[in-house]
């Protein structure tokens, strides 16, 4: 069994509950600017979340040098191995869709690893914008 | 797979697996200076020395590095006694005495009822304690711009003839992955300062914002066939650009049902 | 000229016996490193000159050869007329003219030249019933000293390569295994590890290729037997590899030499070019389907490449660090790959255990430590040099017999074996059987056969300090215990040279020392306490003197000791001559006096006075 994260952006409507989800789970004082997932205007009071699409063939895990962003075949996320990661930034600044970030707080490589398979965003969003759907082989 | 025992507990283990990667996952704890998961183990810090055994050994031990040594079908570990207590507080007691000014070093010592040297205290000038993460890890970049050169407690690391390291590229992944975070490096206007080693950063085309050095950004389009326009905007901009794609899509989305 | 066939390797050798026998009087000139110092090149030379203009029966200027180390160092330069065995030692230029006019032109024997052992005041004419050469059994140094290392010719006229050509005439790899491993044989490096044994380990390595490796660094102080046989005899290590290399199907090899043994290097070079010349190396040697071919890797001259891991690394181009990898080298060595690494004085024993048999090999020296081991002999002793004596001789006999006793018939105090991590023994042990067991047990090792003789003017605890402060520049640094552990124990101990080290640091380098044992990464630390070690274990009166009575028992530590002159003195002014910090004072024939503030405790007036009007106190 495979699943996909879906953004349907034309559902969202800004109310930035996922980024306040996201936040509550991985930073302890739920500071909205440590989510993992961006809900940015693009036009007046029109928003789209922006989240890691897990590439296929992720410019992320390709620009590190020490093999610390692995595939987990079972969630389909690239998942990245804190053990392994120097804070290079290689990802941060390879990633062309600016998914991948430093957490100055914490001195840490923050990016989306949907929630080891239950992503929080996808839970909390109001309007199912969000959704970790299986899908066939 | 192989069976061993560890603190008097059988474990068991991958062919090939070492020592620590096992005690790890049991949660026993060991204190390490050098090891890092992201570099070869080379067992320089010696702290996580083990003593091992096998039943056919009649009662003979030896210590070894766990960082190391493979497991092995029957083996008898022990990772806590006197002896191993001994070794490591030696070590840290030598280090205290080589790096007073070390808190990283201070604070693994304090563990072992340490506040000060039983030595001589002889400070080298800085808080290297010669684990050579720096150095592996460069290795592992594929860039080995620095190395330990000198021998024995004039060692060093440095680049080569104690110059401006030229292979270095500036991403700052030794002075990262120092522990005791004494590699020094800083980013002015738009240069980066490290290893006498002047760079260039990239001054994002949207918002000035600094990334990462030139070299660096180039070595990973080289290295790894990444797109050089994807290192031209900072990680927010890049970000907002996405929202604005796919914002126009919801529009053109829209506006199509309509 | 290809030799591509054992029976023309027979041939050659034959037609080599002929053309040099008609050589009747061979001059052996010694070009080891002491006699070279004393400046025997220049000897060679004006013999060479002499005999171009003279016309002497029997003498041919090819009757001249330049050989290496003939062992006997005390008493270079060394002129050997054979077949006599005349030996003329302390040669000068001089004496040449009066060589060739009185000895080989009328047959006369200079008197003033010969060796007059100085205790019996027996003189000596032929060098093989002198003492020190008399009780030694020359295996691995069997030709050095006794062939122009240059000439293959010599080498094969002496019965080299023959051993390679019984091998390739009828004996299976595993048969020559075999016979190394029956003769007992274990590496001459230091460990003692069985030297079959290691060859069937790599020989049955499934993983290719295999290595051959010669380890050459010798980097103990005061060693030179490796380097003696590289410089006097380097077909033996070459034919030794390449049985070596038949025997565990290797196809490649190197020796590792240092670079501060420039002519090792040479000479190693000029055999590997005519070895390869001959086809004796290269493809297809001697026409067999047996291909193995050399190269010399130079170190840097660091004493931890003389570690196999250090010295593999340092082979491949990389860092000369020990590398903890708990895999033997012999599977996974040079590139990671199956390696036989051997010292040089282990494969110049195997040709002559192939061609002799492991029985006759293993019914020399002891039953675990067979055959014959080379020392250096050097320190206080008469008669430094070279030699090769059975497993199981006795110290004594080794440095009384031998080495001729004590200089100036001092007290023997201490003899240290095995280099800088080997240990001291002191006179109760004299009596010990030398061979690898036994010195270990007794707090010591074998080493690579370094031998340093010390007299009672020697302190123990100076020694160790001297010792101590080789380790800890010689260390690699790589690891913690070694690195900072060995740079505390020396520093500590330099304390007590200095009187102001105190009961507890004593006990606190002990401590120390077990954890720099049991915790460093290669055999450098492991070893590195032993110094320390085994001068305390048997001279723990002169650590406590130094401690609790700020004395330096055996009158060296210099700030410990004061020197002053005594009613003795007769004023012969040669002490005051000879002070570099002027502090003595006082008129000709009168007793002299010595500015305590002023003296520097150099000791030169100490060595220079005859009748002891000097006391330290």
């Amino acid at each position: 069994m495979k699943y996909c994260f879906q953004v349907i952006p034309e559902l969202c409507t800004g109310c930035r509950t996922c980024e306040l989800a996201c936040a509550f789970k991985y930073a302890k004082d739920g500071k909205p600017g440590r989510s993992r997932i961006y809900p940015l205007a693009h036009a007046k009071d029109q928003y789209v979340p922006v989240v890691c699409f897990q590439c296929d063939d992720a410019a992320c895990v390709r620009a590190c040098m020490f093999d610390a962003l692995r595939r987990n075949d079972e969630t389909g996320a690239v998942e990245l191995d804190k053990e392994r990661c120097v804070k290079c930034e290689a990802c941060v600044a390879a990633c062309p869709f600016g998914c991948a970030l430093t957490d100055t707080d914490q001195n840490e490589i923050v990016k989306c690893d949907l929630c080891q398979g239950d992503p929080v965003c996808a839970r909390f969003c109001p309007e199912a914008a969000l959704k970790y759907v299986e899908i066939e082989d | 797979m192989v069976k061993l025992q560890i603190n008097g507990k059988t474990v068991e283990a991958r062919e090939g697996e070492m020592l620590l990667a096992v005690m790890q996952r049991m949660g026993i704890e060991v204190p390490t200076q050098c090891h890092h998961e992201a570099i070869e183990p080379t067992g320089n810090c010696r702290l996580c020395m083990v003593e091992i055994t096998k039943k056919n050994w009649d009662g003979w031990k030896k210590c070894v590095t766990s960082c190391l040594y493979p497991v092995e079908e029957g083996l008898i570990v022990e990772t806590h006694n006197d002896k191993l207590f001994e070794i490591r507080k030696t070590i840290l007691d030598l280090q205290l005495a080589r790096s007073p000014h070390s808190d990283y070093v201070a604070k693994m010592a304090s563990e072992y009822g340490l506040e000060k040297s039983s030595y001589p205290v002889e400070p080298q000038g800085d808080d290297c304690i010669m684990c050579y993460a720096c150095t592996r890890i460069c290795d592992v970049l594929g860039k080995s711009a620095i190395a330990p050169t000198m021998r024995g407690h004039e060692k060093i690391v440095a680049g080569p003839f104690g110059e401006a390291p030229p292979d270095c590229i500036g991403c700052l992944s030794c002075a990262f992955i120092c522990p005791t975070d004494h590699i020094k490096w800083n980013d002015k206007g738009n240069t980066r300062t490290i290893w006498d080693k002047k760079f260039k950063l990239i001054k994002c085309k949207k918002c000035g914002k600094k990334t990462i050095t030139r070299e660096f950004a180039d070595y990973l389009i080289e290295k790894r066939e990444l797109p050089s326009e994807y290192f031209d905007t900072c990680d927010i901009c890049k970000r907002q650009e996405t929202a604005d794609t796919m914002g126009a899509l919801v529009v053109k989305a829209r506006e199509a049902t309509i | 000229m290809k030799i591509d066939s054992i029976a023309k390797l027979d041939k050659w050798r034959k037609e080599i016996q002929t053309k040099q026998k008609a050589i009747k009087t061979k001059i052996l000139i010694c070009l080891g490193p002491g006699c070279l110092a004393g400046g025997s090149d220049k000897i060679l030379k004006e013999f060479q000159t002499i005999l171009k203009k003279k016309k002497i029966k029997d003498v041919l200027v090819e009757s001249v050869k330049k050989t290496g180390c003939h062992g006997f160092c005390a008493r270079g330069p060394m002129v050997i007329i054979e077949p006599l065995g005349i030996f003329y030692s302390k040669v000068k230029k001089v004496h040449v003219k009066d060589i060739i006019e009185k000895t080989l032109q009328k047959g006369e024997i200079i008197e003033k030249l010969l060796y007059k052992d100085p205790d019996t005041d027996k003189i000596y004419k032929e060098w093989r019933k002198i003492p020190f050469y008399a009780r030694q059994q020359k295996i691995a140094l069997r030709n050095v000293g006794q062939i122009d290392p240059d000439e293959i010719t010599d080498y094969i006229v002496n019965g080299g390569y023959s051993a390679l050509a019984k091998i390739l005439k009828g004996m299976k790899p595993d048969e020559v295994i075999d016979q190394v491993s029956k003769s007992g044989l274990r590496g001459r490096g230091g460990a003692g590890f069985s030297t079959g044994r290691k060859w069937v380990t790599c020989a049955k390595a499934e993983e290719n290729p295999h290595y051959v490796l010669c380890n050459g660094d010798e980097g103990d102080p005061g060693a030179f037997m490796d380097r003696c046989i590289m410089e006097g005899d380097p077909h033996t290590v070459l034919e030794g590899m390449i049985i070596c290399a038949y025997a565990v199907g290797s196809q490649e090899g190197y020796i590792y030499v240092r670079e501060e043994y420039p002519l090792a290097v040479v000479n190693l070079q000029k055999a590997i070019d005519d070895a390869r010349k001959f086809g004796l190396l290269g493809d297809n040697i001697l026409g067999t389907d047996l291909c193995f071919d050399l190269k010399i890797s130079k170190g840097g001259g660091a004493f931890v490449c003389g570690e196999s891991s250090a010295l593999m690394r340092s082979v491949a181009g990389e860092i000369g660090e020990p590398r903890a990898k708990y895999v033997r080298s012999v599977l996974k060595g040079l590139h990671d790959k199956p390696t036989v690494l051997n010292n040089v004085e282990t494969f110049a024993n195997i040709p002559v255990i192939i061609e002799k048999g492991a029985d006759w090999f293993a019914a020399i020296g002891t039953k675990k430590s067979t055959g014959t081991k080379a020392f250096s002999l050097a320190g206080k002793i008469k008669n430094t040099g070279l030699i090769e004596v059975p497993m199981g001789i006795k110290l004594k006999e080794i440095i009384y017999d031998i080495g001729g006793g004590i200089n100036d018939n001092r007290k023997f105090k201490a003899v240290q074996t095995g280099g800088p991590s080997g240990g001291c023994l002191p006179a109760d042990k004299l009596d010990l059987e030398v061979d690898f067991d036994t010195l270990a047990d007794n707090g010591s090792m074998m080493g690579s056969g370094g031998m340093v003789v010390m007299d009672d003017r020697t302190c123990m605890v100076d020694v160790s300090r001297y010792f101590l402060n080789f380790l800890v520049e010689e260390s690699c640094g790589k690891c913690v215990p070694c690195r900072e552990g060995l740079f505390q124990l020396h520093k500590l101990n330099e304390k007590i040279c200095e009187g102001k080290g105190t009961e507890d640091e004593l006990k606190l380098m002990e401590n120390l020392s077990k954890t720099i044992i049991s915790g460093s990464l290669c055999g450098l630390g492991q070893s590195g306490p032993n110094p320390f070690l085994s001068t305390i274990m048997y001279f723990r009166d002169e650590y406590e003197a130094h401690v609790k009575k700020q004395e330096c028992p055996g009158g060296v530590c210099k700030k410990l000791i004061t020197y002053k002159i005594n009613d003795d003195c007769n004023g012969c002014m040669a002490c005051l001559s000879v002070c570099a910090a002027s502090a003595i004072t006082g008129k000709k024939k009168e007793q002299h006096t010595i500015d305590e503030v002023k003296c520097d405790r150099c000791g030169a007036c100490y060595a220079v006075c005859n009748i002891n009007a000097i006391d330290i106190i």
